[in-house]
């Protein structure tokens, strides 16, 4: 890749302060996201991959900035969202749009369809009420909605159908990057199938870059050209979705994938089942913050934190763990 | 707990500092002002004399010097005289404080002893004739014009059927017990049907919220008595709310009491803050009224302690509630 | 509902949540029944030109000769210790009172929306603050204070001496100085209702795609805690009138010539003997307006609340 990334991230830190306290002065902090980079080129699809409570919907909400970073950078088409404030950040929001997990959350009750879908239109402005009504009967035909319904309201739709509306509000203004936080899990596994292909077809005619925020590795593995594992607020693993699959080398990595049910292969292959309970981001434990849990645990992992280093065998796949998973044979 | 204690007294004091400043500001800005009413009691004044007497008494000063020195001057216990009685401020207030006491206790106490009950019943009777009953007494409570209120008693128990003395604390020459029970009960009256209506109102609403908690099923379920169900599990959790609406309503008691007291000619400190007021006293509506604030300030702040030390779920010291 | 052509089902949908507000409206009896009286009362209070077109009277005509006259043809009610018609100048004061009661009930809802969006949304130390001088407000004694500041005299604020006492402006100053101390019920509720709805996922939506603090607070807060603003406004009305009428009563409000259900009953105590027709009235109007305007907001709370359905 000798061409810019679309999106680069370096070092982003979010903390939250826990408690009240007089005037908002907090007690402890929350260390949602531990200084975490990667990059996404223009057309292809990262996956930010770990359990619920990680850091990933943080570290989406960071990076189009409806949390303010506490450190880092995040270079959009080589602007710093992360520095942006008032008419700069409103065009460059233009560029990224986010669908969110929750449908029946995601969409104002007291709006009918059309006016939510036009309203990144109507936000950034220069298209008449004709238009308007065009492109979003346009858009809503695509996601697959009959743009005769643009006068109801969201409750009278199902959760499928919902997220279709989200998905044509994230389209409506021809956006170069979507964020996708958790888009599938909170609807019906039979939805689910449906609108992962509405998804991949929209990418690859519009040639989209997509951040897709997941727990499940089996969606990453129809959806990601490149995937990153989160653990703690920081990213434990990073490669492209082949080699991550094919030669795990961090032991978190490796249990979630080896718990990801193969259909005919009986419930957990290679059964490795990670004991003991995530800790608390308030009190994160010194070292890598996967030690406690860590079935290949050194005497370092309790004290140095692991830096994300490049593996040998492959320049793309990076890992943060002192005592990888052995390298596969050449 | 200490801390949180503290941090609110530091508040309050705050806001009273703030209030004496406003208050000052305003009655500033009442018609009038000391010299005027010099002039008016004495037509040989000149125009002149009265500058001269102004820049006497630093009334040609700006606003923000004279209150400083007006405060500089209470935080060392001289609040001044009042026009009106002639005296220091601080000699006539006890008098009417402990008359308004008498006042608000009583209709406190026969407030509650009636509101606890019947919100309680209410709410064990919910949606029956009973219920609508109250409630529609309730209402009549709440939406009652005090002053009219009182206009009416007088004219049923005193006019009408004379009975009951109109006014006053006690009779010319008269006194003692008897006399003065005499003089508290349209006063008493007045006041707790101002009050009544919303005590019984939240002590309702609080006791039904109870009764549809787990626990409340739960000792049912475990065979405790209806009574005890009730009265020990029910009433003790609701208390908790009722508790802290009926110290948060000490400032709207203050002023049915100004009400009540101005309409029975009852001398106590709602009168008292009218007739500073009206009367132009300016000291005395000054300390009056920063007293009152200071006092709703107190039973605020009472209640959010006892608030806190009723209901050890809620932590106060900050941390622990992510 | 799918097989319905393409434009009835929004109507439909709108018109349910209507139906259903109607409906559980229509239940509360009491409320209902208020909303009559109260359009009852509006209606008499707007037709006292008309009475005194038909009477052939002014409300502010004084006959000293007719003083304290018993009900006739002539004068319905009678008339007042000024040979006033009793019946005209409770019409006019039922005006006064309603304007007043509605006009600073809903200036107080505008100034506490504003302030508890702007503290629920924005959050921080704004919020801190907002909040700090809200619970200093509460804490307030009420009708002193409203004493205090009915009695200013506008003329040391700057305001022309023919300005300030005309009897007009003191319609104005009971709207402002009731305005500026009961905004604080609705400015907890908005922001409270700020504070959590600023987490949905939609106002996130919104934010990401650009939109501007007040877009968001316009178009997507606002509509969604219509309701209990409705509400705890219409429960605003019936203190306004009470607070208006006490101070009217106590001479600091409405100023006559203009009647005010309260500035009526000023000096009756000199009346309970001789006429207590004169005392009751007022009182009574004022009793049922408010009592009306209580009923009212109950049954809209009632009527609005998600929750009571499940009651």
């Amino acid at each position: 890749m000798s061409t810019a990334p679309l999106l680069e991230v370096t070092d982003l830190t979010k903390h939250f302060p826990v408690g009240g306290g007089w005037l908002g002065r907090g007690a402890g902090r929350v260390h949602a996201l531990n200084g975490i980079s990667f990059s996404l080129h223009a057309g292809r699809t990262v996956a930010l991959v770990g359990e619920s409570g990680c850091g990933k919907t943080t570290a989406a909400r960071t990076i189009t900035r409806l949390y303010r970073p506490d450190h880092g950078r995040v270079l959009f088409k080589g602007e710093d969202l992360a520095s942006l404030s008032g008419t700069a950040l409103k065009s460059a929001r233009r560029a990224v749009q986010m669908i969110f997990q929750d449908p029946f959350g995601s969409l104002n009750p007291r709006l009918p369809v059309a006016t939510i879908i036009a309203e990144p239109l109507v936000i950034h402005g220069g298209v008449d009420r004709a238009e308007q009504r065009r492109r979003v009967a346009d858009v809503m035909a695509r996601v697959g909605l009959d743009p005769r319904d643009g006068d109801r309201y969201p409750h009278e739709f199902s959760g499928g159908q919902r997220q279709r509306i989200a998905i044509a509000r994230a389209l409506i203004i021809e956006p170069d990057l979507i964020i996708a936080d958790e888009p599938l899990s909170a609807l019906d596994v039979s939805i689910q199938a449906q609108i992962m292909n509405l998804l991949k077809d929209i990418r690859d005619e519009r040639g989209l870059a997509f951040l897709f925020i997941t727990h499940d590795l089996a969606v990453v593995d129809h959806f990601a050209n490149d995937v990153a594992v989160m653990y703690l607020g920081h990213i434990v693993e990073m490669a492209s979705r082949e080699s991550l699959f094919a030669h795990p080398r961090h032991p978190y990595t490796r249990a979630l994938i080896d718990a990801v049910p193969v259909p005919g292969a009986g419930k957990r292959p290679r059964g490795r089942a990670i004991g003991g309970d995530v800790p608390s981001p308030i009190d994160m434990p010194p070292g890598c913050p996967f030690h406690p849990r860590c079935p290949r645990a050194i005497a370092a992992c309790s004290t140095i934190p692991p830096k994300l280093n490049p593996v040998a065998a492959d320049s793309g796949h990076a890992v943060a763990c002192h005592n990888p998973e052995p390298e596969p044979a050449p | 707990m200490t801390r949180y204690i503290v941090q609110r007294l530091g508040e309050s004091i705050i806001v009273i500092a703030l209030m004496s400043f406003l208050i000052y500001a305003l009655i500033a800005l009442m018609p009038g002002d000391p010299i005027d009413l010099m002039i008016n009691s004495d037509p040989r004044l000149t125009p002149a004399d009265a500058a001269r007497l102004r820049a006497v008494y630093g009334l040609d000063r700006p606003l923000m010097e004279r209150y400083l020195s007006w405060a500089g001057a209470a935080l060392s216990g001289d609040f001044g005289n009042s026009r009106l009685h002639v005296r220091p401020v601080l000699d006539v207030m006890p008098g009417y404080l402990l008359n308004s006491v008498n006042l608000m206790v009583l209709s406190f106490i026969l407030s509650v002893a009636i509101a606890i009950p019947a919100g309680v019943y209410a709410a064990l009777r919910q949606n029956t004739r009973v219920d609508h009953v109250i409630n529609l007494l309730c209402f009549a409570g709440i939406s009652v014009p005090a002053f009219w209120l009182a206009l009416m008693l007088i004219i049923l128990f005193a006019v009408m059927f004379p009975i009951l003395p109109a006014s006053g604390i006690n009779s010319i020459g008269g006194g003692g017990f008897l006399d003065t029970a005499r003089h508290l009960v349209l006063p008493v009256a007045t006041l707790t049907v101002f009050s009544i209506g919303s005590y019984t109102r939240f002590m309702r609403a609080a006791m039904i919220e109870v009764l549809r908690q787990d626990y409340i099923r739960t000792a049912r379920a475990k065979g405790a008595s209806e009574n005890r169900v009730v009265w020990i599990h029910g009433l003790r959790n609701a208390m908790i709310p009722v508790v802290t609406v009926i110290a948060l309503s000490f400032g709207t008691l203050f002023s049915g009491a100004l009400i009540t007291e101005t309409m029975f000619a009852y001398p106590g400190m709602g009168k008292l803050i009218f007739d500073s007021i009206m009367g132009n006293d300016y000291n005395m509506a000054l300390v009056t009224l920063l007293f009152a604030t200071a006092v709703t300030l107190a039973a605020n702040l009472l209640a959010d302690i006892a608030y806190a030390w009723l209901d050890p779920r809620i932590s106060y010291d900050g941390g622990g509630q992510a | 509902m799918t097989a319905l052509p393409p434009t009835l089902p929004a109507r439909a949908a709108d018109s349910g949540l209507f139906t259903l507000f109607a409906r559980r409206f229509r239940e509360h009896r009491l409320a209902v029944g208020s909303l009559l009286v109260l359009c009852l009362l509006a209606t008499l209070a707007a037709a006292a030109p008309l009475a005194e077109y038909v009477l052939g009277l002014d409300a502010n005509k004084v006959d000293l000769a007719q003083r304290l006259a018993p009900a006739s043809l002539a004068h319905p009610l009678g008339t007042d210790e000024l040979g006033r018609d009793l019946l005209l100048r409770l019409l006019h004061g039922g005006q006064v009172s309603l304007l007043v009661g509605i006009t600073a009930a809903l200036a107080s809802a505008v100034i506490g929306t504003i302030i508890g969006l702007l503290a629920g949304y924005h959050g921080g130390k704004l919020d801190a603050i907002l909040m700090r001088c809200t619970d200093g407000v509460i804490a307030l004694p009420l009708l002193p204070l409203l004493i205090v500041l009915a009695a200013v005299d506008l003329t040391k604020i700057g305001l022309p001496e023919s300005l300030a006492r005309d009897a007009d402006v003191s319609l104005y100053r009971m709207v402002v100085i009731i305005a500026l101390v009961s905004w604080t019920t609705v400015a907890r509720l908005v922001r409270g209702a700020a504070l959590s709805l600023r987490e949905r996922e939609y106002v996130l939506a919104a934010v990401s795609s650009g939109a501007g603090p007040f877009r968001i607070m316009a178009v997507h807060i606002l509509p969604n805690v219509v309701s209990p603003i409705i509400v705890a406004t219409t429960l605003s009305v019936g203190n306004v009138i009470l607070l208006e009428s006490v101070l009217s009563f106590l001479g600091l409000g409405i100023q006559p010539p203009i009647a005010s259900w309260g500035n009526m009953l000023t000096g009756s105590q000199e009346l309970i003997w001789s006429a207590p027709a004169l005392v009751f009235w007022p009182g009574a109007l004022i009793f049922l307006t408010v009592i009306a305007f209580n009923f009212l907001g109950d049954g809209l709370q009632d009527a609005l609340d998600p929750r009571a359905l499940s009651r």
